[in-house]
């Protein structure tokens, strides 16, 4: 008898114990929702993105601190002397904790704060290296600076060259991995939107100014443990600074930055709604290998999800593959992950990585490279 | 047969069940002293450590600077440049709370973004969101729940902060909800705030405490790093930081468990006395049981058993009362090692194993050993002269000259062990144990000796009188224990009283001295920091004021541990205050004016082994910087010793230009009060401060002393209580296992006056003895805690004083002992009908 209790017991005991472990891996919620990083909160007292202005470079690089958030991110593709491709990601967001400078006499005084995100994929090792850092616009720490160009966090950084501004000297470190590119410019700044106004949203200043260069010659070297390698390839940036951007309803977005191999580069978005469907101020842009480009709204571009990918880390379900379909252009377009895993999980948690892509361009088949973001996905608030 | 035997042992002591409850109360008593001690002592140490531990978290290493810190520019360097990823800066300082008078908190200036991997308060719950908050927002400040709901403020409230004599109101912009309650403890009045706010507060911008690092067995990392340390930057293991601090309190703690350990031996001659007393007792059942065929062994094993029984009973009640008291005690020890030593925050009281296994086992190795000699002593009887009453007696007094040499030996070898020359604090106290025993076992015989002398004077008192003398003598097998037991704990309560008064008094001569200003002015009190740099200024040149001095403590660490230096700016009085040890006015003081010498406390040189001429090493902002030891001065302020550098020495090495507080010598027109009154008042929008005259100073010094010997006192009132239970038992049992005697003297015609007065007397002349043989025990005991144990604790010597009045309430407090250990005895004796007394034999 006694025997027996002690078996049930047992037995108990280890089924509350898987139980709890797979209840604890099912879904971990992010530690902070994009939502109430990019949503409305208390936008009182930051300056508001109300209408298209007059862009001016360099200054523009700059930060613009009057402006809840702002980011500067650089993607892209390279290949390595042996043939292995990869992708790789260096962001910097800026946030200001709050609309005023923070007063003291402190060297450490500041509202502005940065956090860096730095992700490899290693494509052929089916490896993805992703880290976070934090710091604050203090005391040499982080920030950015338009003349001579330079952003950083500490020892990861793209700093301009101190006349020109191009080009640009990419760098950062994480353990035994370095990276370290050289980046030129074909393309002029492209104003996304209305001459860089872009709207995300129906309420009055829910919207950022957004500009890219999207398309960045990279060379360079890579450092992974013991190896290093010669890698070259093209990087693509996104600016964008706002204080508010998603608004009720709105739930993330999906963002695409393809570079053909006949020189166009195509850039489109699509924000979700919440109830699943897709936000009329989603839209696109195509740029000619001239830099002259063409702006493609939401219904211009056709959209199918063909494969959903489960994060085996934090259970959120992302779309996998897509087909893309732009008539005015005459494109077709098949979009794959170059590998599934490509998940950051961070602070903010998201899926972003290296694509393929092929497919056919006015019944000529064409392929290129591209960048894709995933945002708000498993979100629970 | 064997369930015979037990049965006859259960009987017995079912029969003498108040006798078998005092013994038990003694081993109880003892045992519970010695669990308590140790609880509290390391109650109060893990509460220390504790907090260090979560505060220094995952720390390994930290850099740390002078007086001044550090600049924060080297933690830019450290992190940008050279990729020191596990690196996080610490700005801190402890302060207080104006409108919550006694609170004195602790201010953590942190780098929210770099907390993460240091210290795991950073995930508690809303903890990843809220601390970020601290660096947007200006003056603001995290504390735990559990402090919010103590100090009664709510979020959005403010609270003034006071650090330096500094005020900065801070605003309360969330609270950790922390799980681990032992988290939660160590952030006890912990202020989080972020660096900025932390520098703005301190008004320091550009200092940080130190840096921490993770530096995990990366010796070639450590080696780049120690190579880029500025001069006055040291890098040193966090681990051994902590350990320094805490090894400050070993001898304050070794001191308490030695005076534990006398309750417990005073224990053991309860057990000792409660378990002859029963052998004497049983003699007729013993000698029967011989007689009928149980073994020697037999015999012996059940005895030993009952004793252990006996003991095992006295170990649980014991450890459950010590238990109780250690948290009284826990108190106590805290706010000593406050005063003494290190803020210790609140400790909570928590149960360990260790100690109670100590204590335990110590109880039953006492039992056992003091339950040896009874159960030889009725194996080894033959069993025929077991039966003859005057057996034990005769046989005592045969080995009075024994047992007197073996003590003579022991209290020799006692004398040889404590004073041989090493610095071991457990072979002093071996000593003075081994020097008690052996006075213990020359009581006998002194006994005998003494009654002879007061059984002239007691003729006085006539037949009664005399005969208790001869009582006293005759029963010795049964009293010798009784007095052996009360002389030991009158002995400890008069030696510590010696020790106590001496300490005091060489204390309050010292304090007369060395504050020879009329009046000090220091940031108020537990807010720490320097006196603002005008508020020296305009001290120094108020009219009135003739002359001024000013000092400033500072530590410094190094690898080898902490330093504390004190810098003075002296006027010649406050050179003729210090009293040197060694060296001479003359060769002294122009060589620690100018000639870059310093002074060190006796307790200093006793710690480090320095004498006049050695040089002191001492880590400057220009690197390790050597000080030749031009003095060493008494000084009563700081067990852990102190070097003295005169300002102009101090400024050669140190960039540190503050002054922590100021000695003012007033012209002999000025009323002081009034002067102090006018300071207060002229300077109250400056700084806070704490102005106070000479004599307040000394007051509140001596009233601090009084209160960290309230644990001493504590326990040597413990001792007395042990002895007292002790001498309760015995004396009750004695007289009462007298009955039939008495009821005989009775039918001789004493009447139950009489016989009350005898059996009154008897225990009288017990406690008179025990206190006259006290007298040389405690005053030897004095002796060796201020000769010995002291200077080799603390490196303090003092004199002695010995003050008649504590004699004389030591030979008081014996003979009232046992006065009133007689009196239920003696009413119960003189009540008794003496035909019932006889018929029951």
């Amino acid at each position: 008898m006694r025997r027996w209790l002690t078996g049930l017991l047992l037995a108990i005991a280890l089924l509350s114990a898987v139980w709890y472990a797979e209840w604890a891996l099912r879904e971990k919620p992010a530690a902070v929702s994009v939502g109430s990083v990019l949503g409305g909160g208390d936008t009182a007292g930051y300056a508001r993105v109300l209408g298209p202005r007059e862009f001016s470079f360099p200054a523009d690089h700059g930060p613009h601190p009057d402006y809840r958030q702002e980011w500067w991110y650089y993607t892209g593709n390279l290949t390595g002397e042996d043939g292995r491709h990869f992708g790789f990601q260096l962001t910097f967001f800026r946030f200001a904790l709050t609309p005023k400078p923070r007063p003291g006499d402190s060297a450490w005084s500041t509202n502005q704060i940065y956090m860096a995100h730095f992700a490899l994929t290693d494509v052929a090792a089916r490896r993805f290296y992703h880290a976070e850092r934090f710091s604050r616009n203090a005391l040499g720490l982080a920030g950015a600076q338009a003349m001579p160009f330079r952003v950083w966090l500490e020892d990861w950084s793209v700093t301009g060259d101190p006349n020109a501004t191009w080009p640009l000297q990419l760098r950062a470190v994480d353990g035994d991995l370095v990276l370290d590119l050289r980046l030129t410019n074909l393309k002029p700044p492209l104003l996304q939107g209305e001459r860089g106004y872009s709207r995300k949203g129906q309420s009055e200043g829910n919207a950022s100014y957004y500009y890219s260069l999207t398309r960045m010659p990279a060379e360079g070297t890579l450092k992974i443990a013991d190896e290093t390698l010669q890698v070259s390839g093209a990087a693509w940036m996104d600016r964008e600074w706002s204080t508010s951007v998603l608004e009720e309803g709105q739930a993330g977005w999906d963002w695409f930055a393809l570079q053909l191999a006949d020189g166009r580069d195509l850039m489109f978005y699509r924000l979700r709604r919440r109830d699943g469907s897709l936000d009329p101020h989603s839209s696109g842009v195509i740029v000619a290998a001239d830099g002259t480009s063409r702006s493609l709204p939401s219904d211009a571009i056709g959209f199918e999800v063909l494969d959903h990918w489960r994060s085996p880390a934090t259970g959120t379900r992302y779309p996998a593959r897509w087909r893309v379909t732009i008539p005015s252009e005459q494109l077709r377009l098949e979009i794959a992950p170059r590998l599934a895993e490509q998940e950051l999980d961070g602070s903010l948690r998201y899926w972003e990585g290296t694509v393929k892509v092929s497919g056919q361009s006015a019944q000529q088949a064409i392929t290129g490279h591209g960048y894709v973001e995933l945002v708000g996905y498993g979100d629970q608030r | 047969m064997k369930a015979i035997l037990w049965r006859a042992l259960i009987r017995y002591q079912l029969h003498h069940r108040w006798q078998l409850a005092l013994s038990i109360l003694g081993v109880a008593l003892g045992v519970a002293v010695v669990v308590a001690v140790d609880l509290a002592n390391d109650g109060a140490r893990r509460a220390y450590t504790d907090a260090a531990h979560t505060i220094t978290g995952r720390t390994t290493h930290q850099l740390i600077g002078g007086p001044q810190g550090l600049d924060e520019n080297l933690y830019r360097h450290l992190r940008v440049e050279l990729a020191m990823r596990a690196s996080a800066p610490v700005v801190e300082a402890y302060g207080r709370l104006p409108e919550h008078a006694t609170t004195r908190v602790r201010m953590l200036g942190v780098d929210p973004f770099a907390e993460a991997p240091f210290r795991d308060y950073t995930r508690a719950g809303g903890g990843n969101n809220i601390l970020p908050r601290l660096v947007g927002t200006a003056d603001s400040v995290i504390i735990t729940a559990a402090t919010a709901q103590r100090l009664g403020i709510r979020v959005n409230d403010s609270v003034t902060l006071e650090t330096g004599g500094q005020q900065r109101r801070l605003t309360l912009i969330g609270l950790l909800e922390l799980e681990d309650p032992l988290i939660e403890q160590a952030l006890d009045d912990v202020f989080i705030v972020d660096v900025a706010t932390a520098q703005d507060v301190l008004g320091r911008p550009g200092y940080l405490s130190r840096i921490d690092l993770i530096i995990d067995d990366d010796t070639a990392l450590l080696q780049r790093l120690r190579a880029w340390l500025p001069a006055g930057a040291s890098l040193l293991p966090a681990q051994s930081r902590i350990l320094n601090l805490t090894q400050m309190t070993r001898a304050f703690e070794l001191n308490l468990q030695a005076l534990s350990l006398l309750a417990l031996v005073v224990g053991m001659f309860l057990i000792y006395n409660a378990m002859t007393f029963s052998v004497v007792q049983r003699r007729g059942v013993f000698g029967s049981l011989r007689a009928l065929g149980v073994t020697r062994r037999e015999l012996f094993m059940m005895i030993i058993a009952e004793a252990l029984a006996i003991g095992a009973a006295g170990i649980v009640l014991g450890l459950v009362l010590g238990v109780g008291l250690a948290q009284g005690l826990l108190q106590i020890v805290a706010r000593t090692i406050n005063d003494l030593y290190y803020a210790v925050v609140a400790p909570d009281f928590s149960l360990s194993a260790l100690p109670l296994l100590k204590a335990g086992a110590l109880g039953i190795a006492a039992t056992v050993l003091a339950a040896l000699v009874p159960a030889r002593e009725a194996i080894s009887t033959p069993p025929r002269t077991v039966l003859l009453r005057s057996f034990s007696e005769t046989r005592l007094r045969s080995r009075l000259p024994w047992l007197a040499a073996i003590g003579v030996s022991s209290a020799v070898l006692g004398v040889a062990v404590s004073t041989w020359p090493s610095t071991s604090l457990t072979l002093s106290y071996t000593g003075i144990f081994l020097f008690i025993c052996g006075y213990a076992l020359l009581l006998p015989a002194a006994t005998v000796l003494l009654m002879r002398v007061l059984k002239r004077l007691a003729a006085w008192f006539g037949l009664v009188g005399r005969m208790a003398a001869r009582g006293v003598a005759i029963s010795l097998s049964r009293t010798a224990t009784a007095i052996a037991a009360l002389t030991v704990a009158v002995a400890v309560a008069v030696g510590v009283g010696i020790m106590i008064d001496s300490f005091r008094g060489s204390v309050d001569a010292w304090l007369g001295n060395i504050l020879p200003a009329d009046v000090y002015v220091s940031p108020a009190a537990l807010s720490g920091g320097d006196l603002k740099p005008e508020v020296v200024r305009q001290l120094s040149v108020l009219p009135g004021v003739l002359e001024a001095s000013s000092g400033k403590h500072v530590f410094i660490e190094s690898e080898r541990g902490i330093t504390d230096l004190f810098i003075l700016q002296p006027v010649p009085r406050s050179l003729a205050a210090i009293r040197l040890k060694q060296g001479t006015p003359a060769q002294t003081w122009p060589a620690f004016l100018d000639g870059g010498a310093a002074i060190v406390s006796e307790s200093y040189a006793f710690r480090h082994g320095v004498t006049l001429g050695d040089v002191i090493e001492l880590r400057s902002e220009r690197g390790p910087q050597t000080f030749p030891v031009a003095g060493i001065y008494y000084d009563y302020g700081s067990d852990q010793g102190v070097v003295t550098i005169s300002r102009r020495t101090y400024a050669r090495y140190w960039d540190d230009t503050g002054v922590g507080s100021m000695g003012l010598y007033l012209a002999p027109d000025v009323e002081r009060e009034a002067f102090m009154a006018d300071l207060r008042e002229s300077f109250e929008s400056a700084q806070s401060l704490q102005i106070r005259s000479n004599r307040k100073i000394h007051e509140a010094a001596l009233e601090i002393f009084d209160r960290t010997f309230t644990i001493t006192e504590v326990l040597r009132l413990l001792a007395i209580l042990v002895a007292f239970i002790g001498i309760l038992s015995a004396l009750a049992a004695m007289q009462l296992e007298r009955a039939r005697e008495l009821a005989v003297l009775r039918c001789l015609g004493l009447t139950p006056r009489q016989l009350w007065g005898l059996v009154i007397a008897e225990c009288g002349l017990t406690g008179l003895a025990a206190g006259l043989f006290a007298i040389p025990l405690g005053l030897a005991l004095g002796y060796a805690l201020i000769e010995i144990i002291h200077p080799r604790a603390f490196g303090w010597t003092m004199n002695l004083t010995v003050d008649g009045g504590l004699l004389l309430q030591a030979l008081m407090l014996a003979i009232v002992a046992a006065l009133l250990a007689g009196l239920y005895p003696a009413w119960r004796v003189a009540r008794a009908l003496p035909a019932a007394v006889l018929r029951e034999e």
